[in-house]
């Protein structure tokens, strides 16, 4: 099946209803794949850094020579389980928002492809998108790691220790 | 198709020599990439990192020759200059890179 077909199936999952003539839907359309190349979901669409940020020319070649099918979201393909479950996080984290599916691709990108630290990967971010605020790149930011870091469980442990001395409190103030 | 220095050069005449500036061939390349997709102005001027006098001249020169078109589109609310190269930039870039691969004998 062409690789397109999972893309759509993608947008289907998440209600992405792809219009071409708008700018931010091919914009979401990229980053959303990006986001999803980043989690280690291969939809053969590669994104690599153009002035654009993470950018798949393949993609933008399918959505223009397959317009109908991403807009009508025709498509036979199905998602298994792992890939509904990122789409799932991917919908509720980012929602079908631009300017943070925009930075947080790009924060991905500097900091799991290029393998940045997370302060040079802010950095990068700053250069690359100087025309969002200090807000909307935080935020960005704090999504992206949410959707693309899972937490180990060492990870777990930590935040269990730091957190179950304010469990403890508050448990105890119930009890009175 | 030569590969002797002086043919390589001659064919250069089938070149637009105004596409030859740092500036334009940055411009020419990021948009060739994109398509149709094109760039808005301040991610050309961001990534590239060109001052405004310069990067507007540049694609006004560039969509003058009519390697280039120029809408406003609306993101997020705001309006935006989108850049996105033409048929006959995309010609014109191929031409360019083909020969500049061949001078430099990169393969092409």
């Amino acid at each position: 099946m062409e690789k397109r077909k999972k893309v759509i199936a993608f947008f289907k999952e998440l209600g992405f209803e792809f219009d071409i003539s708008r700018f931010d839907d091919r914009l979401i359309a990229q980053k959303l794949v990006c986001l999803l190349e980043l989690r280690g979901i291969d939809l053969g669409y590669s994104c690599s850094l153009y002035v654009r940020g993470p950018y798949s020319p393949d993609l933008t070649q399918d959505l223009y020579a397959f317009t109908n099918e991403f807009e009508n979201l025709e498509t036979g393909s199905r998602l298994n389980t792992l890939e509904k479950e990122a789409a799932g996080e991917l919908g509720r984290i980012f929602g079908l928002k631009p300017v943070p599916l925009e930075v947080g691709a790009t924060y991905g990108y500097y900091a799991l492809r290029q393998n940045s630290d997370p302060l040079e990967a802010s950095r990068q971010v700053k250069r690359l998108k100087p025309f969002y605020s200090e807000a909307q790149i935080a935020l960005g930011i704090s999504k992206a790691k949410q959707f693309l870091y899972k937490p180990t469980q060492k990870d777990l442990e930590e935040l269990k220790k730091e957190t179950g001395i304010w469990q403890r409190a508050s448990l105890k103030t119930l009890e009175h | 198709m030569q590969n002797d220095i002086l043919s390589i050069l001659n064919e250069s005449e089938g070149l637009n020599a105004k596409v030859f500036s740092l500036v334009r061939l940055k411009l020419l390349a990021s948009l060739a990439t994109l398509g149709p997709d094109g760039a808005t102005y301040r991610e050309l001027k961001a990534a590239l990192d060109i001052n405004d006098g310069v990067l507007f001249a540049n694609l006004n020169v560039l969509k003058d020759m009519g390697y280039l078109t120029s809408e406003k589109i609306t993101s997020e609310g705001k309006e935006l200059e989108l850049y996105s190269i033409t048929t006959e930039g995309q010609d014109e870039w191929k031409r360019t890179k083909t020969w500049l691969c061949r001078f430099l004998h990169c393969g092409a």
